[in-house]
């Protein structure tokens, strides 16, 4: 729908997590659409989503995607009608699987020993084998997974989600974003910025710590009465105002902001405190073993900020692309090493995640977003007549994996070729894949729309279908 | 494996059996009616080179003939005809069926004999209620307006055919305050506020007009808002997201255009092609607009990523410049034609070619004024160094003469740790670091030979090396080389390394080549005219607190550079390369060259040693022995000149700087042939095109005249001329409606980028065309176009209005108030809250130009850049926000909250938003705590120990009034309990400071 930036409509006003006050884009648009008698939207399925976002690119003929004949072409060649768009563009010869591949649960879903607690929850997973990106390059390839776009300046999924249903919750952001402990990745802010979207809808970035959100508290001590004092003040002398000029949209948002700002200050530290968990919950986490804490802690948090209403969490795995060593998925050099110290750092939290949110009821209307880059290529990156140990990026066929509302689950849809180098059937752009996460949330990816600069902007640009396969 | 493969299955949409009757035999129209459908539903596919099915629905001819299933046509017979019936059950157009009018406008005119038109089909000729055509409002002439009128009786009809009455005037208070912000983005001070009070006369209000588009700062603020459209942001966005710390004189070239009313035309010109109008440093500041956007660094290796890398690049600017200066979305034709407005994807490829010869980089310019003093200075500094020679040459010479009695000290050789003579093999002279040949390096008449694709390889390390000199003497084969290495130290896979590395980020330069460019930063020395012709000695020296400096023949190579710490390489993992600038090979990293010896030391050599390296080292005598050596009036004579030296030099240095300017700005390549590119594609190349433009616009010749592979300059001067010609009725009315828009908070447009089918309909058509022509017909000056539109009784209406009971609420009728019944009150731009603050505080640093301040910590992390907010203090932090350095992903929580828009695309106006965020940020943000704390300092000041006075000065300075009893009472209230500073940081959060009316 059509959004003027210029009239004072309410939802400019009021708006992250303003129940009761603020209408949301989703609402208006329904209220729209009923007089334009477009028809309804789909049943709602999930509620809020957390996004587990790779950065660096996971090798899925190594993880998801089971190519028993890559077995079989170990150090053969692969024949091949064109120059590959890869990124360093050195073709070694084919290489099969570092880890064992096992049928998993009821399903048989096949999933390999490098994510060992994962896998074992194969029967919650609904795997896409046949993801496909239009780039081969880290910071496109990322922009695309997660705004559509491979360019800066677009919204993520994060925020077109936000702006389109806001936040469960008065006193937190619709939208909160949990850093890999080695860095931010190479796009920072840009990456979930709300860019176009009223800034309401940016992802709002929670740290460790006493304060975990920018500006959440005074930079320096002021002492409890001083703050408290002032902002009566405040509100008194906005009161007085808003006597002499009567009703104004603008000022009583303000007033209002005020409010949920304070709100605020003590529904952050309380969700951020994870004393009260059980030695049990940490453990299962991973909070107490070195090389799971990090993306422990923040499985843990992500759980407690869609406890308490925030519409989508996105955690990285990963953090700056170049280096030496790696700090993310990026395994050119040997898909082995790197891909056992990465797994190692987020499969046991992510299960656990998943676990506890099923144990809790949650799964059944939230959303678990696995994703990738893009894949990792069959052969080696190496000289051509050599199986070296890494491999290079793969943007023509690659897995990702969505857990709980609205999903069938223990099901793998889409396959690649016979030794994974290009998504034969059902091939998954991204707009896809956003097209069908907005569906579960029971939005039309072609009516979700903001006017920016010409056109009414998508997250699916002017492509997008949903992926039926993967529904309930 | 037991995969449960998915049903494919096929969703059927339901069609509709049940299609509108028509009425009447209605005789249909095929050009207004039929072509427009085709033209915007079916040509996408039907249509081009390669029409889907083999049906091209373009020309009479080709719809005739059918395709490979048959007959689309059947003359009078819809239902034989398999267009009608793909369409009918909504089979096409895929996924997005025609509604039903289009359905029987098919169908009848089939049935009515099917009866072709224009052909080819002329898509473009009208507007519909799915696209705009040549016919389009804002594609038309100007329209002459009436003599006499002015923008009141424009706005008051509007509001009486609603049936609405416009607003009182605002009190004088009110009105100075909104100019205030509106022409400088500052408050005005109490004594100007006391003194408009006095005397709210017309000749005052005019007066206080003229001062304030007098003043400096209002191209400040005018300024950001014109940065804001063109996306000026100091860094390159995407992966590395590099700085970009020369790009500053592009803003202050924006900045102090406003401020001299540069005529608008002549503006857009110089920003289009001054380089080669003016040239100079303000040719290349001017001309930054080219590159003020992000460009990606990281384009990947294959052919295909560079080339849509490229065309990314380009549709990135067409999209800037289409939408800045002419309102259209061209950006939107790279693919197809343009799905809402008359401009063809073929006319997409055109500007493409008159744009082609876009570059990002950075130029030297010279300013003739600092190349004066610079002179100057060199001259002065000439005199005093030949005296300073004419002694120590006394000496060298007495000293050397010793020597070869044998009577001094001779300096020995600085020791390497590794040295090649590549005499007859690759050994190491002096450890055992033997290296090998790699892809056919070889040796010839004691030099290494390197080509492009062969290079050397040594032994592993057997030492931690931090600081360091490399070290070689090289002649290179050519001078157009971008990036090969002579000598690099790199850990062995590659990923880390420190080189001596020719022409990658500056042709004709050397440089300190480094993984991801983290230790590497222009020498910014001269252009290398040699090394092609006779070998030149090159050494790069790392020193331990990261300063690096390289020497060509033994003498510094430009200046010293530091960006990151000293790099380690570990023993046992750390190799040394020749003719790569690291592994792998391949790429821009291999050298064309021969090289006749080098080296490695484990230690930075000093300058004198390096001198001695690279020339005779027996002539080379330290500075200490020939001080030794004087007798002592003549040793006071050289320190004192030595002293003179070291001044002139830094004087030198920065004036060299000024002298030689170095600007982040458009450096144009060769034009490209331009052929367009079917969907967009690379691999699909269509048809050649020349430079041109849009031809729906009327009064401007689209075709450039130019052919296919016109000189580069030609091209942009030729799209210069048409966006700015006096008749393209766009130029004017695109800059008209933006400053209308900055006055207002909404454009009489309200989509300032877009007068196109998507963006917003003229709210007063008429007063856009009066502005329009009155601004052409006044030369085209912004600042006239202010007094006209700020002595108008519309802009001095109030903006809270008491609707008496039983009268009609405005608000009921136009919420948006795009009737303009009232001055919709605007909550502050995040810059000018920021400025706000500082000028209340009274510790704003009002310096204009030059680098950038940079509240932002700058963390290089192998390659890429993250910048981080730091808490700052110092006046050199106190400057306007319009020199805040803004990196791209840099944001600052203040502004950032307050929806300050990251410049990665064209921003024509900025989201309005109020969040509890924000409250947080102007409540707890060390900034706003830091200035009340200067602003209770300013106020305690004034009256000290009266409390009552205290909070008459800080309400006078914040909001520009004293405070109500009330008001005073709560303030004194705080201020008793908790000092001045809670009152500060209070006022700097009520509303009324915040939100102007």
């Amino acid at each position: 729908m059509f959004e003027s930036q210029s009239s004072l409509s309410r939802r400019n006003l009021f708006n992250w997590g303003i129940n009761g006050l603020g209408a949301t884009a989703l609402a208006s648009m329904l209220q729209q659409s009923a007089s334009a008698d477009i028809g309804p939207h789909f049943e709602a399925k999930a509620k809020r989503a957390i996004h587990i976002c790779l950065i660096g690119g996971m090798s899925h003929v190594d993880s998801f995607d089971y190519k028993p004949e890559l077995e079989k072409m170990h150090g053969k060649s692969l024949a091949m009608d064109q120059k590959p768009d890869i990124f360093f563009g050195k073709v070694g010869l084919l290489r099969k699987h570092d880890w064992e591949f096992k049928p998993r649960g009821d399903s048989g879903l096949m999933i390999s020993e490098m994510f060992p607690n994962i896998a074992e929850l194969g029967d919650d997973l609904t795997i896409i084998r046949s993801m496909v990106s239009e780039s081969a390059n880290h910071t496109p390839a990322l922009f695309m997974a997660n705004s559509g776009f491979e360019f800066n300046g677009f919204p993520s999924m994060g925020s077109w989600i936000s702006y389109g249903l806001g936040s469960e919750s008065e006193s937190l952001p619709a939208y909160v974003v949990l850093n890999d402990e080695r860095g931010a990745p190479n796009t920072g802010a840009s990456t979930w910025s709300s860019a176009f979207l009223p800034s309401s809808s940016q992802g709002v970035v929670f740290k460790g710590g006493e304060r975990p959100v920018r500006d959440l508290f005074p930079a320096r001590e002021l002492g409890a009465d001083t703050d408290r004092d002032t902002r009566s003040f405040v509100n008194a002398i906005n009161q007085k105002h808003s006597e002499r000029t009567g009703t104004d949209p603008v000022l009583a948002a303000r007033i209002r902001s005020y409010e949920l700002a304070a709100k605020m200050q003590s529904s952050v530290p309380e969700v951020a405190d994870i004393s009260g968990e059980t030695q049990e919950t940490r453990n299962r986490y991973g909070l107490n073993e070195k090389n799971t804490s990090d993306m422990g802690r923040r499985c843990l948090l992500g759980r407690r900020l869609l406890e308490r209403g925030v519409r989508f969490v996105q955690l990285f795995s990963g953090g700056p692309i170049a280096g030496s060593p790696r700090a993310s998925w990026d395994a050119h050099e040997s898909v082995k090493d790197n891909h056992t110290l990465e797994a190692g750092r987020i499969d046991k939290p992510v299960a656990a995640l998943l676990s506890d949110l099923k144990q809790r009821g949650m799964l059944k209307d939230t959303l678990v977003i696995f994703t990738t880059e893009f894949g990792r290529t069959p052969f080696a990156q190496s000289a051509a007549n050599q199986v070296g140990p890494g491999r290079d990026h793969n943007r023509y066929g690659f897995s990702c994996w969505m857990a709980g509302a609205g999903l069938k689950p223990g099901t793998a849809v889409g396959t690649t070729d016979e030794v994974g180098w290009k998504a034969v059937e059902r091939p998954t752009p991204w707009h896809d894949f956003h097209a069908t996460v907005l569906h579960l949330f029971g939005i039309d990816h072609e009516q979700l729309t903001y006017y920016h600069n010409g056109i009414q902007r998508r997250l699916t640009n002017v492509h997008g279908e949903v992926v039926k396969e993967v529904l309930a | 494996m037991r995969t449960r493969l998915p049903h494919f299955a096929v969703c059927l949409l339901t069609s509709s059996l049940f299609l509108p009757q028509t009425t009447s035999a209605e005789d249909i129209d095929f050009d207004s009616q039929v072509a427009p459908i085709l033209a915007s539903r079916c040509l996408e596919c039907h249509g081009g080179a390669e029409p889907k099915g083999g049906l091209s629905l373009t020309t009479a001819e080709a719809a005739a003939k059918g395709g490979e299933s048959g007959a689309a046509i059947v003359q009078n017979k819809p239902a034989e005809s398999l267009l009608w019936g793909r369409v009918d059950a909504d089979e096409m157009p895929p996924k997005h069926p025609l509604d039903a009018k289009e359905k029987r406008v098919l169908k009848q005119w089939i049935s009515q004999g099917g009866k072709w038109g224009t052909s080819p089909l002329d898509p473009f000729a009208y507007t519909t209620d799915s696209r705009a055509g040549r016919d389009w409002w804002s594609l038309q002439p100007l329209k002459p307006v009436a003599d006499g009128v002015s923008i009141d009786h424009f706005v008051l009809k509007r509001l009486s055919d609603a049936g609405l009455q416009p607003a009182h005037k605002a009190d004088p208070r009110t009105l100075i305050r909104r100019l205030y912000f509106d022409l400088t983005g500052l408050p005005p001070s109490p004594e100007e506020v006391q003194s408009f009070e006095n005397d709210p006369s017309p000749e005052a209000w005019n007066k206080l007009i003229e001062k304030l588009l007098a003043s400096h700062r209002y191209g400040e603020r005018w300024g950001r808002h014109w940065l804001d459209v063109v996306r000026f942001g100091e860094s390159d966005g995407f992966e590395r997201n590099n700085p970009r710390r020369n790009s500053w004189p592009y803003r202050d070239w924006v900045i102090n255009a406003f401020n001299n009313d540069l005529p608008y035309d002549q503006f857009v010109r110089m920003q289009l092609i001054g380089d080669k109008l003016v040239g100079g440093v303000e040719g290349a500041a001017a001309t930054g607009f080219w590159v003020a956007g992000v460009h990606n660094t990281v384009v990947g290796g294959s052919r295909r990523m560079k080339l849509l890398a490229r065309q990314d690049e380009l549709e990135e600017v067409l999209a800037t410049v289409g939408q800045t200066f002419v309102g259209l979305t061209v950006n939107c034709a790279r693919c197809h034609d343009h799905k809402f407005d008359p401009i063809s994807q073929k006319e997409f490829y055109r500007l493409s070619s008159a744009i082609s010869g876009l570059g990002y980089g950075e130029r030297e310019e010279q300013s003739a004024e600092a190349a004066e003093q610079l002179k100057d200075t060199e001259a002065k500094l000439s005199v005093v160094t030949e005296q300073l020679n004419a002694i120590d040459s006394v000496a060298r010479k007495a000293i050397i003469e010793a020597r070869e009695k044998g009577d001094a000290r001779e300096p020995e050789l600085p020791k390497a740790f590794a040295r090649w003579e590549f005499d007859s093999d690759l050994r190491d002279s002096i450890g055992n670091l033997h290296g090998q040949f790699m892809s056919g390096a070889k040796l010839e008449n004691g030099a290494l030979i390197v080509d492009g694709k062969s290079w050397v390889q040594t032994a592993p390390l057997a030492k931690n090396i931090g600081e360091k000199t490399l070290e070689a003497w090289v002649q290179l084969d050519n001078l157009t080389q971008r990036g090969g290495g002579v000598i690099s130290i790199e850990k062995r896979d590659g990923v880390i390394f420190d080189a001596i590395v020719f022409g990658e980020r500056e042709a004709g330069q050397w440089m300190a080549g480094s993984n991801g460019f983290v230790r590497t930063d222009s020498f910014e020395a001269p252009q290398e005219t040699e090394a092609n012709s006779r070998p030149v000695h090159m050494a790069i020296v790392y020193q331990k607190d990261g300063t690096i400096t390289a020497y060509r023949n033994g003498v510094p190579y430009g200046r010293s550079i530091r960006k990151a710490g000293l790099q380690t390489f570990n023993a046992g993992d750390t190799e040394i390369v020749f003719g790569l600038r690291h592994k792998p090979p391949g790429g821009n990293r291999q050298l064309s060259a021969k090289i006749l010896s080098a080296a490695l030391y484990d230690r930075a050599l000093s300058p004198g040693e390096i001198a001695a390296t690279a020339g005779n080292p027996s002539a080379w005598v330290p500075e200490e022995q020939i001080v030794e050596w004087l007798p002592e009036a003549k040793r006071k004579e050289r320190s004192r000149l030595k002293t003179q030296v070291t001044a002139l030099n830094q004087k030198r240095e920065s004036q060299a700087r000024l002298a030689r300017q170095r600007i982040y700005t458009l450096t144009p390549g060769g034009g490209a042939v331009t052929n367009v590119l079917l969907r967009g594609d690379p691999d699909k190349v269509g048809d050649q095109v020349t430079p041109g433009a849009v031809g729906a616009v009327s009064g401007v010749d689209a075709d450039f005249g130019l052919a296919a592979n016109a000189p580069e300059a030609d091209r942009r001067r030729q799209l210069a001329d048409w966006i700015t010609s006096h008749n393209n009725p766009l130029f004017a009315r695109v800059i008209v409606n933006r400053i209308w828009h900055y006055h207002f908070g909404t454009g009489i447009v309200d989509t300032p980028n877009d007068l196109g089918f998507n963006g917003g309909r003229p709210s007063h058509p008429e007063l856009l065309e009066f502005l329009a022509a009155w601004f052409r017909n006044n030369g085209y000056s912004i600042k006239k176009l202010h007094r006209l539109i700020l002595t108008s009784a519309t802009w001095q209406q109030a903006g809270y209005i008491h609707v008496a009971p039983g009268q009609k609420d405005p608000a009921s009728v136009d919420a948006a108030n795009r009737l303009l019944w009232r001055m919709t009150p605007r909550r502050l731009e995040a810059e000018s809250i920021r400025d706000a603050m500082l000028a209340i505080s009274g510790t704003i640093n009002l310096q204009m130009g030059g680098p950038s301040f940079e509240d932002v910590k700058v963390t290089a992390n192998n390659g890429t850049n993250y910048y981080t907010a730091m808490a700052v203090d110092g006046p050199q932090f106190n400057r306007r926000t319009v020199y805040r350095f803004n990196p791209r992903g840099g944001r600052s929580s203040l502004l950032d909250t307050f929806d300050c828009p990251d410049p990665a695309a064209t921003a024509p106006r900025r989201a309005v938003t109020t969040t509890p965020l924000q409250a947080l940020s102007l409540l707890n943000n060390s900034f706003v705590l830091k200035t009340a704390d200067e602003f209770a300092a300013r106020v305690a000041k004034s009256s000290p120990q009266n409390v009552a006075a205290q909070v008459k000065t800080a309400w006078q300075l914040a909001v520009g009034r004293l405070p109500t009893d009330e008001e005073s009472q709560l303030s004194q209230k705080l201020v008793m309990a908790h000092g001045l500073p809670a009152l500060c940081r209070g006022l700097f959060n009520i509303n009324e400071f915040v939100v102007i009316e």
